[in-house]
């Protein structure tokens, strides 16, 4: 064995025993697939069809943060923050004293485009400057290193061009993650089959660091919520789907079993 | 189905069939007043001394609560100076859109800019996390104001100076419906409104509108003749009085505001 062998070796040994530190999401089952948490700094796309628990999650996820003392902000574009929060107080997870502590900092995207003179029905190059410029504000003033975008969607509507919503989605992300804020975007999508695009805009899912897609699959003629992690950046994870119960006591993720799927195939079509 | 309004006999005594327009020169030269009911819409040049014109015309405030001047374009301390100086009453209702505009729309514009460019401070963001509701600032001004004047009474008094701001953020034709209103409101009541419009800008066909739905139409205008500057006022339109259509030469002075010097028959 030569010496340049040797060398080839360690590195190897030290590439394989290398990992980033992570933010554990602190979701039952989530870390697990994600063999430890989320790369810190990551921008996660959350996609998911209507009902399917994506608001739940990113809750819980800020949720359990804050709880090991971290600094949360959540931005609701798609309701209100009283009625979000109105909801998510059926969660034994949730504390509003985190509300009130500033532990978790909720703020509505209206008041946000308010405060802003973003009452408007489209965003230019200025206007989408200026909200990377407030939101990255609000988690480096603050020490944010959880986010929640709930949805982005929503956010990108009004963004008219692809390129914008591109540049718009690099930069935040860019600048969060130079900021180690670990960051979920929720992300709505009419769809979760293995065809469909797990993104409205097409251009999140490049963009992301990681994709989480979450939907419902039929099941002995029932519905089942499902969470498959398509893509993580900077880790090895699961790529398997995993059922998803919304408990009172939050998210909890459980493997799928294959022959479920068969047997759910052969039932629908009669076979 | 018209709406009946009975007049005390006591208050037609008092009122009169005519009003004063403050200037007692002008009254003359009108037959002694203008008659009650009538709109008078003023299309005024800038420097022409119309902004004294309608305070001065507010000044006779026969009853100080039927009494209304709407400004949108001085603030109240200013508007109080001049009634100090000249010694008009100072129990008028006055409102200031002017004011209320910039304390609703222009600071939150600047404080907008001020967020863009400088970001969010702390204290910014508690506020921004406590906050749940947009404050609606949407405000229909349009509305506001002719919502006031008709809510004045039998007799009333009012100025509007000017209708440019209306005319700049809203759909003309939406204010000359408005004006419309205010014309049929001030008949019924027999009451005196006074409308000021700036004519630079002002598009001919609103011009048309407005004239015609005035009672009396007043023109403010100013020249410079060698050094100085000469303001008149044209009476263009008296419904049914067209012997008082008539140009007056007028100055400002200390003791009574507008003065007429000269008067030039026109009809």
């Amino acid at each position: 064995m030569n010496s340049g062998g040797l060398g080839e070796l360690i590195a190897v040994q030290a590439a394989s025993t290398y990992s980033r530190d992570r933010c554990v999401t602190g979701i039952h089952g989530l870390d697990e697939i994600l063999r430890g948490g989320i790369p810190y700094g990551s921008t996660v796309l959350a996609s998911g069809t209507c009902g399917s628990g994506k608001t739940t999650l990113g809750m819980e996820f800020l949720v359990r943060g804050a709880l090991a003392g971290e600094a949360c902000a959540h931005f609701t574009a798609t309701e209100p923050s009283v009625k979000l929060l109105e909801n998510i107080r059926q969660y034994a997870f949730f504390d509003m004293n985190m509300v009130d502590t500033g532990l978790i900092n909720v703020f509505d995207m209206d008041v946000l485009y308010s405060w802003l003179g973003l009452d408007k029905s489209t965003f230019d190059l200025d206007d989408v400057h200026a909200l990377i410029k407030s939101i990255t504000d609000i988690v480096n003033t603050i020490g944010v290193t959880r986010l929640v975008i709930d949805s982005v969607t929503t956010l990108c509507y009004k963004i008219k061009s692809e390129q914008l919503i591109r540049d718009f989605l690099f930069t935040l992300g860019k600048k969060l993650a130079t900021l180690g804020c670990t960051t979920i975007l929720i992300s709505e999508i009419t769809s979760a089959t293995e065809n469909a695009h797990w993104s409205s805009f097409g251009v999140e899912e490049a963009i992301a660091d990681g994709i989480v897609v979450m939907g419902d699959v039929e099941r002995m003629g029932h519905l089942l919520r499902f969470l498959q992690v398509v893509k993580m950046r900077g880790t090895a994870h699961s790529r398997a789907k995993h059922a998803i119960e919304l408990t009172p006591l939050g998210v909890m993720l459980t493997p799928m079993l294959k022959w479920g799927a068969q047997s759910d195939k052969a039932s629908r079509w009669g076979a | 189905m018209r709406k009946n309004i009975t007049f005390d006999q006591e208050d037609e005594d008092f009122f009169g069939q005519v009003g004063s327009f403050g200037v007692p020169k002008f009254d003359n030269e009108m037959h002694g007043g203008v008659p009650r009911g009538f709109t008078m819409v003023a299309f005024t040049e800038t420097g022409s001394g119309a902004e004294l014109f309608a305070k001065q015309f507010i000044s006779p405030a026969e009853e100080s609560e039927n009494t209304l001047y709407i400004s949108t374009n001085e603030a109240q301390p200013e508007i109080v100076r001049v009634f100090n100086k000249y010694g008009w009453p100072l129990d008028v209702n006055v409102r200031t859109i002017g004011e209320e505009y910039n304390a609703n729309v222009l600071e939150k514009e600047l404080l907008a800019s001020r967020y863009r460019l400088e970001g969010f401070r702390l204290e910014d963001i508690q506020r921004l996390a406590q906050t749940r509701f947009v404050e609606d600032s949407t405000q229909d001004y349009l509305t506001e104001v002719t919502n006031e004047i008709m809510a004045l009474g039998p007799y009333f008094r009012a100025g509007i100076d000017s209708l440019d701001f209306f005319l700049q953020r809203d759909d003309p034709g939406r204010v000359v419906a408005m004006i419309r209103m205010l014309q049929a409101h001030t008949q019924m009541y027999r009451g005196l409104l006074l409308i000021m419009v700036s004519v630079n800008g002002l598009p001919a066909s609103v011009r048309q509108e407005l004239s015609s739905i005035a009672d009396m139409v007043l023109t403010f205008g100013v020249r410079t003749i060698g050094s100085d500057f000469e303001t008149s006022m044209i009476v263009s339109k008296f419904r049914n009085a067209p012997e008082n259509l008539k140009m007056l030469v007028f100055r400002v002075t200390p003791e009574e505001g507008i003065t007429p010097e000269t008067v030039e028959r026109i009809a």
